[in-house]
This record gives C-alpha cells, structure tokens and sequence, in this order.
C-alpha cells in the first residue's frame, strides 16, 4: 500500500532506566498504511520503543505525536482510546479467560452500558454483548480461530494463542497495530500465516502497522519501511533496500568479519 | 504547659524498643518470602507453637538449659515436615495458593499446638528464667527489676535484652546471607527457583533449612514477645501488628523489617499519644500502624528497601 | 444419557451466552429453586432455618462479597469483616432512624451502597499498591472499622455491647400487621435472605459473564495488557472495590439481622475475615457458586465434626479435643485441596459434570 502522510511522529525520544540508556534520541516518522518495521540486535530498545509509543513507559525526552495529537504523557488507554492496539512479546493474554472472553476484552471501548445495566441484564447491555459478539466473530473467522472459542487460553500452544492476541487486538478496530515479535518461536508455516495475516490486515482495513520482527526474510518481503536500532540508537531508516546496503546496518546487525 | 521533653524521649525509646519487638516478627516473614516469594501467614501461630512448647516443658520442671534447645529441636523438624509435606507439593502452583496453604498451616498449628498442650493462658516470665539461667540467681535482680535510668529516662531492662538479641540475630542473618555458600544459594532460590534448581541447588534442602530458621526465630521472637503479651492466642493477633512493618520495609529486606519495625514503633506511640489527644479519641493505635504503612507504600509501592520491578512487556 | 449438549443447537449469539447452555442444568435448578422456596420453610425445623441455612445464606453473601474482590479482579483482601460491620451497622441506623415507609431489604441496598463507597476508599491505594501489599490496605479497614464503632457508641444506640434487633424492623409495607403474619419468624426471615441472595447472585453472574466481569477479569490477570486495550484499570478497580463491599455489606446486615438477631462489634472480629476468606478459596476463587459450596463446606464441617465426635465416641473425649482434631483436620484439607485442585470445590464439580458429560465413553 502506498504511503501517505506520517500518522506517527517519534521525536527524539530519550528512555532512561536508573543509569541504563535504553533509547537515546530517537526520530522517525511512520507514514499512514504503512507497513514499517522495527529491527535490531537484541537489547537494541525495540520493545521499549513501542512500550514508549503506546503509553507503558514514558520517555525523559521528546515527543511522541500519534495522528496530530502529542501523546507522549497519555496513559495506555488514552492511546488505545485513539486508535492504537498492540501485541506483546511474551503474549499478553488474559490466561484465566477462554479464547471468546480474551477476543471480548479488546472491545471494551466500545461498551456504552454501565455495569448497573449489566447486571440487571436489560436492554442496551444485552444488544452490546451480541453486537461485540458478532464482531469478535468476523475476526475469529479472518484468522481461523473457529475451533477453539471455548478453550482456557492457557491450554492453547504458543503459536495460537499469538494469533488470539492478535484477533483481540483486530477487534478493537484500531489504525494503528504495533507488534512486538508477531513470530518469534514460530515453525514456518506459522510464520507464513502470520505474514500474510500482516498484508491482510495492512490492505483490507488499511491498518498501519509497526512490527518488531528478527527474521530478515520476512520483515524484507513484507515491510515498506525498515527502522534499525542498536544500543538504543537509530542506526539505520528507510525502504528494506536502502537498509539492507546501508553500511552502518550490515556492521551492526547482519555482520560483517572485523 | 511546655514541651514534655523527657516524657517524649522516654516515647521514642519506648517506641523504638517495641519497633524491635516487631521487627523480630517481621524477619522471620521476610525469610520465608526472600526464599520462596510466599506471604507465610502461618508465622503467627509458629510464634504461639514455639512458645507454648517452650512453657510447656518448663511447666514440666524441665531445666531452661534444655527446655531451649529441646524447642528449638522442635521447631526444625516442623520446618522439615513443612517442606516435605506442603512446600514440595506445592512447588509450581501460583502464590495465591500457597499464601492459602500457609493459611490452612495456620489453622492446622493452631489446632496442634491446643491439642498437644492447652488452650489455656500462661504467663512466661522469661524475665525470671534469664535471672535464674544466665545472671543472679541468687537476688534475681538483673532482669526482674525493671526499669535502668538514664538522663530521667526510664528504660525497661528486658527491653534493652530484647534489643540486643535482635540484634545479634539479625547480624547472624546477615553474615549468612552475604557470606555462606547456602545463604547465596538461598538468593538465588529467591530469585529464580527453577533456574537454581536448573544449576543443581537442592530446592528441597533450602526450604527445609529456611523453614526451619524460620521456626527458630518464631521461637526467639515468640518467648520476647510472650513477656508481654503471654503466651495465647493475643501471640497470632500480635503478628499482624507486624505486618505493616515488614510492608514498609519492603517484603524482601531484612534491613526494611528493622528500619520498618522502628518507624513503626515510634509512629505509632507518637500517634497514640498526640494524634489521639487531637482527635479527642482512644485507641487509634489499633490502625494507626496500617495508616503509617499506607503513606509509606503510597509513595514507595515496594517498601523503602523493597526490589523495585521495573514492568516488562 | 440424561447429561448432554448433543440435541441442543445454538441458533443466536444470545442463546450461546445463556446461564445454562445444557437444559437439564436449567431444569435442575429450577427445582431446586422451587424446593428452597416452597418446600423448606415448611419441612425445616426453626434449628435448621436459625442454625444451618440462614448464616450459610448470610455467610455465603459475604463470600461472593470477596470472591469478587479476590477472585475474580485479583485484588487480595483481608477486610470482609469490616466491611460486614459498616454494612451492619448502617443498615440498623437506617431503619432506626428513618421515617416508617423504610424496609429492611432498601435499608439493605442503602448501607451496602455505603460500605461501597467506603470500600473505595480502602481500595484506592490498589491504584499503587499491588499484590500482597495491598493486604495492609483491607487489614486498616478491618481494625478502623472496629474501632470506629467502638469509639462513637452513636451508632449502636449507646447500647453496652449488643442491640437486640427489633421485630418491628422486619414488616415489610405492613404485611405483617395487615395479615397477621409473623414476619420475624425464621421462615419469614429465610424466606427475605433467599429472596436477596437470588438477586444478589444473579446480578454477579449476570455482570461477570458481560464486559465488566471480563474488565475485572483482566485486571486480575495482567493489568498491564489490560490498560493497553483499553480497560480502564484504576475504575475497573474501584468498581470492584464497590461492588464487593456492597455484598459484604449486605451479607453483614443480614447476618445480624436474619442469623444472630442481635448486633454487636465482636461479630466482626479479624476472625470472622479468615473464616470468610477460607468460604472463598475452599470453594473456589472466582467462580461464583462455589462461593456458597465453600460456605456449605466450612460452615458445616466444625459442626459435623463435633457431631460425629459426640456420635462415634460418645462423649469419651472432651469437646475442646474434638475442636482441636477439627483444626487440624480442617487444616489438613486445606492444604490437601490446593495441592490436589487448586481451584476449589467448584472446579472440582466442574472435573466432574465434565466426566458425566462424557460417560459412558470418556473418549
């Protein structure tokens, strides 16, 4: 999908931990519909950048400016309540939940009906949970999740319990979907539905999508743009060509002999 | 009317004494939570367990001498039995779990302790078995008679003792934790249990071996405390008095139960003293220690020493 | 062949998220609805209403109280006695002090709303303070609110100790005096406790399978997930906070009122918090009914225990031995149950239906 105007602004974002510099001055822009991922070395800061973006840390320095709006002191559901959704690292999900219940929660800003209602079981609460249902349905049939509604999410292997975080961060509807290692400890078949879910959901619902991902063929097959981190710097911007000739790059992450 | 100042010194003496007191409870709670991430309610009624062994076999006409290490003998194969029985099987289970199956040890020692003595009240006078053991047995006069003055200020005797035996025990702690091969292995079972395991630290034998310190401390602190309160089910309720202690302190410091135990004693008797004239009511102290930890945790949600985590996602 | 989904087929979202998807769940209950409310109160003797199914009633209301709490959003709490107390106290200030038109079930509703909003209070330090931390927190309500009614005799009506409850507190928009019935009996007063504990535990079920059942849920499980979805985690908290202490509220006023039939502090000691804390875990942390299994199991077994002691042996050991082998029994099986099914009594039911569900071919 062709790129457009930035949706998502990182400026000169500076994280520090106690004495650890975790992020240290980054800038770049994401442009809306696109796919743009974010590589490096382990401990480069990736996951504590998109941990900056949608509001879990909250950096020393810069600004964080999602669809206009400076967002770098917004709280998780702040962010969320504009349009971004995330997956973890080490799978987020609610372990004590079944498979429907944890896609559920990720409608959760679009209840209207309070808890009173709810409880009583009438009128708007009761249309709400069908509504919610049916979208939640659209998402499990989008990603195959059909046969395990009812399952303890607990029971389910690393592979698919990815995929149910995912669907519950789809329902939300979100413009922006950050992944944090989509498929990391996955065969490679998992990893193939995983990719083409990414092109799906990027071309379907024109989701723009920042992805952390350590394995090169894929994030060269399916990403507009490449952000490279290592140290907590940026070392590296641009389309998957420009990345893969940049010299800095191939010295600091695909290796080079010294 | 001036400032009382020898009536307010004689308070944050008092206070910081009976800080002690509680911060000899709390050790035992941060033990067991260092080594195994559980909340023990079950200190409580070790205390009482421990405690009403000791008098029993006083009671008995069993000589100090022996009626010590005879407790303490006790208190080791409880740990022991603790270990085999409930921790083991209990090893990859959540921490609410455990934290219930200490509850139901609780229940259990509770019973025990009645069924194998009594439910009775005793009085312990370890006042008078130190002056009989250790000191004067002939005038019994070191630790009977009360108080020591110094500057006007009055100074119970047994509280300067309580003090030093805190102390020195928290000093032996110490030691061992930084200095011997099974207090490393002990923080490094705290830290990570299946990892230690994975690097061929015994979990088994370092849980016996905290429980069973655990139980030795619950006996020191017990027979302390008894002094004062006697030897009943007042013991149990005693150690809740602990808990804030340990929460300001930060449930995996030793250093956090003592410096917690201290702010603790003094905040309260303070509070006691001028917050309850202020208000014009009696007894806040019943909650007042909760209130003091609530203002601490506010600030510092993992104690003042506690580990801070740093949330990952 | 009676036990089986096969032959229901799920035609709406809505009939997929009914109370009882297999109908001879709903049926079963329905009976045993229909048994509680028609058949006991005129089989029961007033020792089986008055000692065995009003406090399990009362007991099992405070217990739901908590596992909302506890269970279901996570938060550790060692104040469901306070909280009962608040809810007691206020209930019994409201009837005394309102005009005529007041009932005891809407004086009910009001004091447990109040102890909602104090269990707020309690509770916004969760805002900071996780995990077992957070028990400092509950313990404060417990010892403040003990010590606030003890300090202000106001609210017991300067009474020493105890207040008999009046009878007069239980008419209910004058039946009693327009038919002649008297509505502080047992049957009566069991009668208005199941007619609140229905509600009351229709209305949990009702909210815990919609999206503030799963809100809590969430915060229980991971909260950082949840706040980066969305879920608002501090209201979410606090909602809990209130709810609970509303059941806790409820379930005091109608210990005092339908069990003890006096009101007094010392009902509310820190013991009673263990007890009901016990109630929640032995019968399963955040699963509504067995809230009430938990009830049934802890509040009868001391009394079966003392009574097989006196049945098997009759009366060769001394009543405070059979205590104590109770405590150590009853220890014993705490421990023995989490490390056999650490979810309680109803996963264990569950493990169960589960097994009739596919007998006689288990697969």
């Amino acid at each position: 999908m062709a790129a457009g105007n930035p949706i998502l602004q990182i400026d000169n974002i500076t994280l520090v931990f106690g004495g650890v510099t975790a992020l240290n001055g980054i800038s770049f822009d994401v442009a809306e519909g696109e796919i743009c991922a974010v590589i490096g070395p382990n401990g480069a800061g990736k996951s504590s950048m998109l941990n900056v973006i949608n509001g879990v840390y909250v950096p020393q320095e810069g600004r964080v400016v999602f669809k206009g709006q400076d967002c770098t002191r917004m709280r998780p559901r702040q962010i969320a309540q504009l349009g971004m959704a995330r997956t973890f690292q080490n799978i987020g999900l609610f372990q004590g939940m079944t498979v429907l219940e944890n896609i559920l929660t990720g409608r959760c800003m679009k209840i209207r009906s309070t808890w009173l209602e709810q409880g009583l079981n009438i009128g708007r609460a009761r249309r709400e949970e069908v509504e919610n249902r049916r979208a939640v349905e659209e998402v499990i049939e989008f990603l195959h999740l059909q046969g395990i509604r009812k399952t303890p999410v607990g029971k389910l292997p690393y592979g698919l319990q990815k995929r149910v975080e995912l669907a519950r961060a789809l329902v939300a509807e979100p413009t922006m979907l950050l992944q944090d290692e989509p498929m990391t400890g996955m065969n490679l078949e998992e990893k193939k539905d995983m990719s083409c879910f990414a092109l799906e959901i990027n071309r379907e619902y024109g989701t723009t999508i920042v992805l952390i991902e350590h394995d090169m063929s894929v994030v060269m097959d399916i990403s507009d743009h490449v952000v490279v981190l290592d140290y907590g710097a940026k070392i590296g911007d641009g389309t998957p060509d420009e990345v893969k000739n940049n010299q800095d790059v191939i010295d600091a992450y695909l290796g080079v002999t010294h | 009317m001036g400032f009382d100042w020898v009536f307010f010194t004689e308070l944050i003496v008092g206070g910081l004494m009976s800080g002690v007191m509680y911060s000899l409870v709390a050790i035992g709670f941060v033990l067991i939570y260092k080594s195994s991430g559980i909340f023990n309610f079950a200190q409580g009624t070790m205390l009482l367990f421990a405690a009403l062994t000791f008098v029993k076999l006083t009671e008995g006409g069993v000589n100090f001498w022996v009626a010590l290490p005879v407790s303490m003998g006790t208190m080791v194969v409880f740990g022991i039995l603790v270990e085999r029985f409930m921790m083991r099987p209990l090893a990859n289970q959540s921490l609410l779990s455990l934290f219930m199956a200490t509850v139901g040890l609780a229940i259990l020692i509770e019973g025990l302790a009645q069924y194998m003595w009594d439910s009775a009240i005793h009085g312990l006078q370890l006042a008078d078995f130190l002056d009989l053991a250790l000191l004067d047995p002939v005038n019994m006069t070191i630790f009977v008679v009360d108080y020591i003055e110094w500057l006007d200020i009055l100074i119970s005797k047994f509280d300067v003792f309580a003090t030093i035996v805190a102390g020195t025990m928290i000093l032996i702690l110490a030691v061992f934790f930084q200095k011997t091969r099974t207090g490393m292995s002990l923080r490094a079972v705290s830290d990570d249990h299946l990892a230690a395991m994975a690097v061929g630290i015994p979990l088994s034998r370092v849980w016996a071996l905290v429980w069973a310190v655990t139980g030795i401390i619950a006996l020191i602190a017990g027979l302390l405390w008894a002094e004062r309160v006697s030897v009943s089910f007042t013991l149990v309720e005693a150690v809740l008095k602990a808990l804030p202690v340990i929460l300001i302190g930060g449930l995996t410091s030793i250093p956090g139960a003592i410096v917690g135990g201290l702010i603790i004693g003094v905040g309260e008797k303070l509070g006691e003293i001028y917050l309850g004239d202020l208000i014009g009511v009696q007894g806040i102290e019943t909650w007042f220690s909760y209130f003091i930890a609530l203002v601490f945790l506010l600030f510092r949600p993992s104690g003042l020493f506690g580990l801070k985590t740093i949330e990952r996602v | 062949m009676i036990y089986r989904e096969t032959g229901t087929f799920i035609t709406s979202y809505l009939e997929d998220r009914k109370l009882f998807p297999i109908p001879f769940d709903k049926w079963a209950m329905a009976v045993f609805m229909l048994f509680m409310i028609f058949v006991v109160p005129f089989i029961a003797s007033d020792y089986w209403l008055a000692a065995h199914l009003i406090p399990i009633l009362a007991y099992g209301t405070a217990a739901l109280g908590l596992n909302l709490l506890t269970g279901m959003t996570g938060q550790l709490s060692l104040g469901t006695a306070g909280f009962m107390c608040f809810g007691a106290f206020f209930t019994f200030n409201i009837m005394l002090r309102s005009p005529e038109w007041m009932n005891l079930p809407l004086a009910m509703v009001l004091a447990g709303s109040v102890t909602g909003v104090i269990g707020i209070i309690f509770g916004l330090p969760s805002i900071r303070i996780k995990g077992f931390y957070l028990l400092v927190s509950t313990l404060a309500a417990q010892y403040f609110a003990l010590w606030f009614f003890r300090s202000y005799p106001y609210f017991l009506n300067y009474a020493t100790a105890t207040v008999t409850l009046p009878d007069h507190h239980f008419d209910l928009f004058g039946i009693g005096e327009t038919f002649d019935v008297d509505m502080a009996s047992f049957e009566a007063k069991y009668l208005m406790s199941l007619g609140i504990v229905t509600a009351l535990a229709l209305f949990a079920k009702n909210l815990m399978r919609s999206a503030t059942g799963r809100n809590f849920m969430a915060v229980r499980d991971m909260d950082i997930a949840a706040s980066v979805i969305g879920i608002p985690v501090i209201r979410t908290k606090m909602l809990a906070f209130f709810v609970s202490c509303f059941y806790c509220g409820v379930g005091g006023a109608l210990f005092c009122y339908a069990y003890l039939q006096v009101l007094g502090i010392r009902t509310f000691e820190m013991n009673r918090s263990f007890e009901i804390l016990f109630m929640a875990i032995i019968g399963g942390l955040g699963s509504i009914a067995g809230s009430f299994y938990g009830t049934v199991l802890v509040y009868e077994f001391p009394i079966l225990f003392s009574w097989a002691g006196d049945y098997l042996f009759k009366g060769a050991f001394d009543t405070a031995v059979v205590d104590n082998v109770a405590k150590i029994t009853y220890g014993i099986l705490i421990i023995a149950l989490l490390i056999r099914e650490p979810g309680g009594l109803a996963a264990l039911w569950a493990t169960a239906k589960q097994k009739l569900r596919t007998w006689p071919f288990p697969h």
